[in-house]
């Protein structure tokens, strides 16, 4: 197990490495003949051509690239993204706040996602076709179909305004909005606990639909998979109650696939919730680098797509650990 | 915008012993399946309004997809509601002679139900393009690196996983700002980011099949590598691909309108479900008028419903297990 696990972490690195090299030539190589160099960027439009090389030779852009990418690279490690151009600040300054909403939000939403799934998805695997699985099923096709770029509005409209003139063939066909909910406005879990819940739930719930429905669909398949296992029906011949089998002896066997899919999502989610941070206006990751993209912010953009690489290697080679370590059938497959 | 195709473990791969009889019991299957049916319904709705919807719905109310009517906007800039006949010329009462907007008007004062309608032509277009393209190109690798194995498949596995790791929104728009936006552009990007679920299902299942007594047997009578791809190991891939291929398609739809909805899709004044329903949530229009934002996000919802029940319904229809 420690080899496999050895050899996973070296692949991740390597990944690490391909990634921080593509982010750097498009937003650094690339991106210098297609817009203003980051020398000009950064000495500003008044600034004279011999201002623009000063600034060039200190930055080390008339260095070779192959030299350039290493300094390039020498910063990351140290942590060091440079300065952003638009909010003359350096960027891990704006990038650690920014983790620590968009951490919030997935982390909240993925609880909201699993409390809505477990139930409904075991409950559709113990008694299939019954009408509970077949409105559960339902749900999700419905919860899969809806983009949540679309959601995030509406919900927003529903919870969080009050129309002024809400019109659709003269009449609202939705009970009109009530401001139940804020939809905009981000307080951090340091400042006040309750008015960071309280901000977030709308957000929470938005990012939850569309996951709820994957995991209701994957956890109804997994349950029924184990329900027809001979151990669960030795299990019930034994006596054991139904609940009993559904915790002890189905969930300990859902328990990995369920780890695996949740790390994946989870750091996909914490690359960038980019539809709802936007609608919201959390200043998260997604957030963060969709701003900077429009402001051609390149340290920003870089070091966003960077972190988000970075978070999502990692999470994955922690996932495929928990998975040796929660199902022993894994850590004796000599090429898993 | 992640395909979840983790949430339906393979090993549904069809190892069928003739695969017409597979075919002919799976279109019986799908046939019986009132899911499948309603869903190929509304998917033929789709591709009527795609190729003749938007021209018709043009020619018929005589609004053009592109054009800007003033006296569709109320005098304080509202757009008029669903069935809504044109304003008169100081925009506070309804002209009965006005012409109708049966969806009603955008904040530009064009009509809905136009550029809904030609708005299908660019997601089905994009979609099932960029889903070709990143079929071609993941069939392909997937094939080679589970048949050659060995460094072809390191390669090919390391670039997908790679590939995975990256935000590819945010990538998405980086390289939408950096190349420039435009059609072609926004295919190129969404098969950027689509090419590696077919790779890596092509490659699992090659893996698993060019072990079988099948594969052995073909090339002990003398099959060349190439037959044994196209003609032994190839086949074998469709039915995942099928399934597989339904949900990228509606995930590009997504995909494409997410790029819209961000700005760096198909430029405007073409219209496209994802610029609609951004114009409506930017503008803020959305907040007095929702149904600004309803027209585009039921097409969509439809859409990607149509898709993910058929999906779901040539899965079940493949499964060998299934039932009749």
């Amino acid at each position: 197990m420690i080899r496999l696990a050895g050899t996973r972490i070296l692949g991740a690195l390597v990944q690490i490495l391909v990634v921080t090299l593509l982010a750097w030539l498009l937003f650094y190589v690339i991106a210098r003949f297609t817009g203003a160099s980051p020398a000009e960027r950064i000495a500003g439009k008044t600034a004279s051509p011999a201002q623009i090389a000063l600034v060039a030779k200190n930055l080390g852009l008339n260095q070779p690239y192959w030299k350039q990418y290493l300094i390039f690279l020498g910063r990351m490690v140290r942590g060091n993204f440079g300065f952003s151009y638009v909010q003359s600040r350096p960027v891990a300054q704006i990038l650690w706040p920014a983790l620590r909403a968009t951490t919030s939000l997935v982390l909240g939403a993925a609880v909201v996602w699993l409390a809505i799934a477990v139930p409904i998805g075991a409950y559709g695997g113990l008694r299939p076709r019954s009408f509970g699985d077949v409105a559960g099923r339902v749900l999700a096709i419905l919860g899969m179909s809806i983009p949540v770029f679309w959601l995030a509005p509406v919900i927003a409209y529903q919870f969080g305004y009050e129309p002024t003139q809400g019109r659709l063939f003269g009449l609202h066909i939705l009970p009109v909005g009530t401001q139940l909910f804020p939809i905009t406005g981000y307080v951090d879990f340091g400042q006040n606990p309750a008015q960071w819940a309280y901000h977030l739930i709308l957000p929470w719930v938005t990012l939850a639909v569309g996951f709820a429905a994957v995991y209701i669909r994957f956890l109804r398949t997994l349950t029924a998979e184990q329900l027809a296992e001979d151990y669960t029906r030795t299990a019930r011949a034994k006596g054991a109650s139904t609940a009993r089998v559904l915790i002890q002896h189905v969930g300990r066997n859902v328990l990995p696939p369920v780890t695996v899919l949740l790390g994946a999502d989870v750091a996909t989610a914490l690359t960038g919730v980019f539809f709802v941070e936007t609608v919201f206006a959390i200043p998260g990751i997604g957030y963060t680098g969709l701003s900077a993209i429009e402001n051609l912010d390149y340290p920003v953009i870089t070091a966003v797509i960077i972190v988000a690489a970075v978070i999502a290697v990692i999470a994955n080679t922690v996932v495929d650990i928990a998975h040796m370590a929660l199902d022993p059938r894994i850590r004796h497959v000599p090429d898993a | 915008m992640t395909i979840d195709h983790r949430a339906d473990p393979p090993g549904a791969a069809p190892v069928a012993a003739r695969p017409a009889g597979l075919r002919a019991t799976a279109l019986r299957r799908l046939r019986r399946d009132p899911a499948s049916i309603f869903a190929a319904c509304l998917l033929l709705l789709l591709v009527l309004a795609a190729l003749i919807g938007g021209p018709l719905a043009a020619t018929l109310t005589g609004h053009s997809p592109i054009a800007q009517y003033p006296d569709a906007l109320h005098s304080d800039g509202l757009p008029i509601g669903f069935f809504s006949r044109t304003l008169n010329a100081t925009g506070t009462a309804t002209n009965p002679h006005g012409s109708l907007f049966i969806l009603g008007a955008d904040q530009l004062g064009r009509d809905q139900l136009v550029r809904v309608l030609y708005g299908a032509r660019i997601s089905l277009l994009v979609a099932t393009s960029a889903t070709a393209l990143a079929l071609v190109i993941g069939v392909s690798l997937g094939l080679l690196a589970g048949y050659l194995g060995g460094w072809v498949d390191a390669v090919v596995s390391r670039m997908t996983e790679t590939a995975m790791a990256f935000p590819n929104v945010l990538l998405g728009v980086g390289l939408a700002i950096v190349i420039g936006p435009g059609l072609l552009n926004v295919v190129i990007i969404i098969t950027l980011f689509t090419w590696y679920y077919p790779a890596r299902i092509v490659r699992g299942t090659t893996t698993a099949t060019k072990k079988m007594t099948f594969v052995a047997a073909a090339r002990a009578l003398g099959a060349r590598p190439r037959r044994l791809l196209v003609v032994h190991l190839l086949p074998q891939v469709y039915g995942p691909l099928l399934v597989y291929a339904t949900s990228i398609i509606a995930n590009n739809i997504i995909f494409e309108a997410g790029l819209s909805y961000l700005g760096v899709g198909v430029p405007p004044p073409t219209p496209s479900w994802g610029q609609m329903l951004s114009d409506a949530v930017t503008s803020g229009m959305y907040q007095t008028d929702i149904g600004l934002a309803l027209v585009p996000g039921v097409a969509l919802v439809m859409t990607m419903l149509a898709f993910n029940l058929l999906g779901d319904g040539i899965r079940d229809a493949l499964d060998p297990k299934g039932r009749r």
